[in-house]
């Protein structure tokens, strides 16, 4: 390291440690609010238990949420792209786990040693024999391609596979009791595999090479390029991440989901959700955001009875926008 | 950059997944005929988008409706012309379904068949009753379709509100029946027109027969992903029955969730249910499906001709049929009876064919399909069916249960 970029770069780590304060901040504050928004609901619930279920529930689907939202977020945030198959990509890892346990009846979560690199694969192949092509073009480009890719896999699906819906069992699944309430097995082994995954995907993002140079692709895809990073196969790289982790959250879902060509439309709305909220291109971030909107939907069922639970989601969703057009755990631009 | 991202999500959120689907419109082929003379009649169902299974059920039943009718010897008093039908994908949009329906009418169609979605309906109502062609629906549940005064427009299946207030009577009676009267139902449902109609009409009845409804919990299907806390607020409020109308993912959500809650009840009552009575929701639900029941139009199991179809089905679609084939299979018998009555594929003497026919259904009804001023079929009738074995069989009323089952009540699902 020269001189000159160590002089340049102390302002840099300042400007780190302050970003890293200021997130500590938000996190606390955004903790605080759930909890007197948790106090609130224990208050108005004739029975506890409705509310500690809610909790449960939320932080259970929050984690789900949170889990489609990575890929696409990792997406958006290296690529500048947005990807509206990320849901038809879940859809037909759903479709890959139903056939997996149709052919050779094995635990659905083994299908995971296919859906994951059949995923991974397609992804790559998606960005760099069609996508890469559009790089750099006006984003409307980029949108289409990925809304022409969503409608493929689905109409493929439905046209080979058939509309009807389907299901995989998960062998020995049970109701498990948290204080009162009841936590579905197969949620809760997807809840956790959604935090290890965020962990995996930030300790490549942060302790590898392919993780740096993602990271300088993302914040400067010229000056990456200048330095020898071969910026074609690090777009390809990543998308092919993030479509992998559609495809691990596709699996993780499927004992608990409906399969059908567009089962991935019921995560996709609240992902986009999740993505902008946690801050664009976040990973962590979108686990957080996850997490959030996941109590927000199973609290609002509480506040707002008779009304969708969805709306007190979008309250809060429009209100962070507001406040923070960034998100939540987004650097300001 | 972020605005997008706002776009997106604001755009995703107000149009509810719309904003991922989209798909194309299927060129459907309405060639013209040879020697002898074809007969038009359009189709309008969901083919693809999220009701693409039942709508492909629908198109089958209405298909294999026109190949009996040609192989029978078309319609004999137009000198044996035959059937031919024109297919429209409405892709389950309002907007797509309209100018669908205009194409076919353009194309020469006599008369329309669809759409199993009431919003839909609604549009395509208005587009026939404009053009002057015969509109009947196989599948639309809502009301207000037929308070236009429209006089094209008919329908088979029968109306939410007389399926909400028929579950209300049959649960009562059931529920009576078996020495345990229904108290309190908490009714489940999704917030969309047709869970809360249906709601309506189900609490009007219950307030006439005397027992009470509470809590109502809707959600919203396009992102429910877990019904959890909702059964436990049903299991937290005592009641002695749930009650539930939905659509087929979301009520297989909550068949789960109650059987992983464990709410202490004497049944889960479907109120035209999507699902409860569906031949593939035992298997999908598994032991979370047992005992469930459903109050919904039927075909008549007992009926040969039902039977028959069943079979035929099968073989050609390697599937299991639905009732919503049955509809639409009717749908397009009665404008085959309408042609052969009038003598005559004028489309307004054709209206005034169908407008007095009486014509045997293959979906249990009590009396022949026949339409009133409105345009409704006053034989329609819902009828009670429950998951007994790896089936939903209809269970009461007693003269149409399928192999002489007898509703089993108290039936606590999940157990």
């Amino acid at each position: 390291m020269t001189m000159a970029e160590a002089t340049e770069s102390a302002p840099a780590a300042r400007a780190s440690r302050v970003w890293t304060r200021d997130v500590a901040v938000r996190a606390t504050v955004v903790v605080l609010v759930l909890a007197a928004a948790l106090v609130l609901a224990y208050l108005r619930a004739d029975k506890p238990v409705i509310v500690t279920q809610a909790v449960v529930t939320g932080i259970l689907t929050g984690g789900v949420y949170g889990l489609v939202a990575m890929g696409l977020t990792l997406i958006f945030g290296v690529l500048d792209v947005v990807n509206f198959a990320h849901g038809a990509f879940l859809a037909l890892a759903l479709f890959i786990t139903y056939g997996v346990v149709q052919t050779t009846g094995v635990h659905p979560y083994l299908a995971l040693l296919i859906a994951v690199p059949v995923m991974f694969g397609l992804g790559w192949i998606a960005q760099y024999a069609v996508l890469n092509r559009a790089m750099g073009r006006p984003l409307e480009n980029q949108l289409l391609i990925t809304l022409g890719f969503s409608l493929l896999i689905e109409n493929g699906l439905l046209l080979f596979l058939g509309g009807n819906p389907h299901s995989v069992h998960f062998p020995g699944n049970r109701g498990l009791p948290v204080l009162g309430a009841v936590a579905d097995l197969s949620r809760v082994l997807a809840f956790v595999a959604a935090l290890v995954l965020a962990g995996v995907l930030y300790l490549i993002l942060r302790r590898t090479r392919i993780g740096t140079a993602i990271r300088a692709v993302a914040a400067n895809r010229q000056g990456a390029s200048l330095i020898g990073v071969d910026v074609r196969k690090i777009y390809a790289l990543t998308f092919a991440l993030g479509t992998a982790c559609a495809g691990a959250a596709g699996t993780l879902v499927a004992p608990f989901t409906t399969i059908q060509p567009t089962a991935g439309q019921t995560f996709n709305i609240l992902a986009f959700v999740v993505v902008v909220l946690g801050g664009m291109g976040n990973v962590l971030g979108a686990l957080a955001g996850g997490l959030l909107i996941g109590l927000t939907e199973q609290l609002g069922g509480i506040y707002l009875p008779g009304q969708s639970p969805l709306l007190l989601v979008f309250i809060v969703f429009v209100l962070v926008l507001f406040l923070r057009p960034q998100g939540l755990f987004g650097r300001s631009s | 950059m972020r605005k997008i991202w706002t776009t997106v999500a604001l755009a995703s959120a107000v149009s509810l997944g719309a904003a991922a689907c989209g798909g194309t419109a299927p060129g459907g082929a309405t060639g013209g005929s040879g020697g002898g003379k074809t007969i038009k009649i359009g189709t309008l169902h969901p083919l693809s988008g999220a009701s693409a299974a039942d709508g492909k059920q629908l198109e089958n039943g209405a298909k294999l409706a026109v190949e009996a009718i040609n192989a029978a010897g078309g319609i004999k008093s137009l000198g044996g012309a035959k059937l031919e039908i024109s297919s429209g994908d409405t892709q389950g949009k309002p907007d797509v379904g309209q100018s669908e329906a205009t194409r076919l009418i353009q194309g020469g169609a006599v008369a329309l068949v669809g759409t199993y979605m009431s919003a839909v309906s609604a549009n395509v109502s208005a587009v026939a009753e404009r053009n002057k062609v015969p509109f009947v629906m196989d599948v639309t549940g809502d009301d207000g379709v037929l308070k236009h005064g429209y006089k094209y427009t008919y329908r088979i299946q029968p109306p939410n509100s007389q399926m909400g207030t028929q579950g209300a009577q049959d649960l009562y009676e059931i529920s009576k029946a078996a020495g345990h009267p229904v108290k309190k139902v908490a009714y489940l449902h999704d917030d969309t027109a047709f869970g809360t109609s249906v709601l309506a009409a189900f609490k009007a009845q219950a307030a006439k027969l005397g027992f009470q409804v509470g809590p109502e919990i809707s959600y919203s299907p396009a992102s429910v992903s877990d019904l959890t806390t909702q059964v436990t607020q049903v299991k937290a409020s005592g009641a002695d029955v749930l009650a539930v109308t939905g659509y087929y993912a979301d009520s297989v959500l909550a068949a789960k969730a109650v059987a992983s809650v464990k709410p202490k009840l004497n049944a889960v009552f479907g109120i035209a249910d999507g699902a409860f009575d569906q031949p593939q929701f035992p298997g999908d639900a598994g032991a979370a499906g047992a005992g469930l029941y459903d109050t919904n139009y039927r075909q008549d199991a007992n009926n040969p001709q039902v039977q028959q179809l069943t079979t035929l089905y099968q073989q050609r679609f390697n599937d299991k049929i639905r009732t919503e084939a049955m509809l639409s299979y009717d749908a397009v018998r009665v404008i085959a009876a309408g042609l052969e009555k009038a003598g005559s594929s004028d489309r307004t003497k054709l209206r005034d064919a169908i407008s007095g026919l009486s014509l045997d259904s293959l979906v249990i009804g009590n009396g022949p399909i026949k339409f009133d001023a409105t345009g409704q079929n006053t034989g329609s009738l819902p009828v009670v069916t429950q998951v007994q074995g790896d089936a939903a069989k209809v269970v009461y009323p007693a003269k149409y249960a399928e192999d002489k089952v007898t509703p089993s009540f108290p039936a606590t699902a999940g157990s």
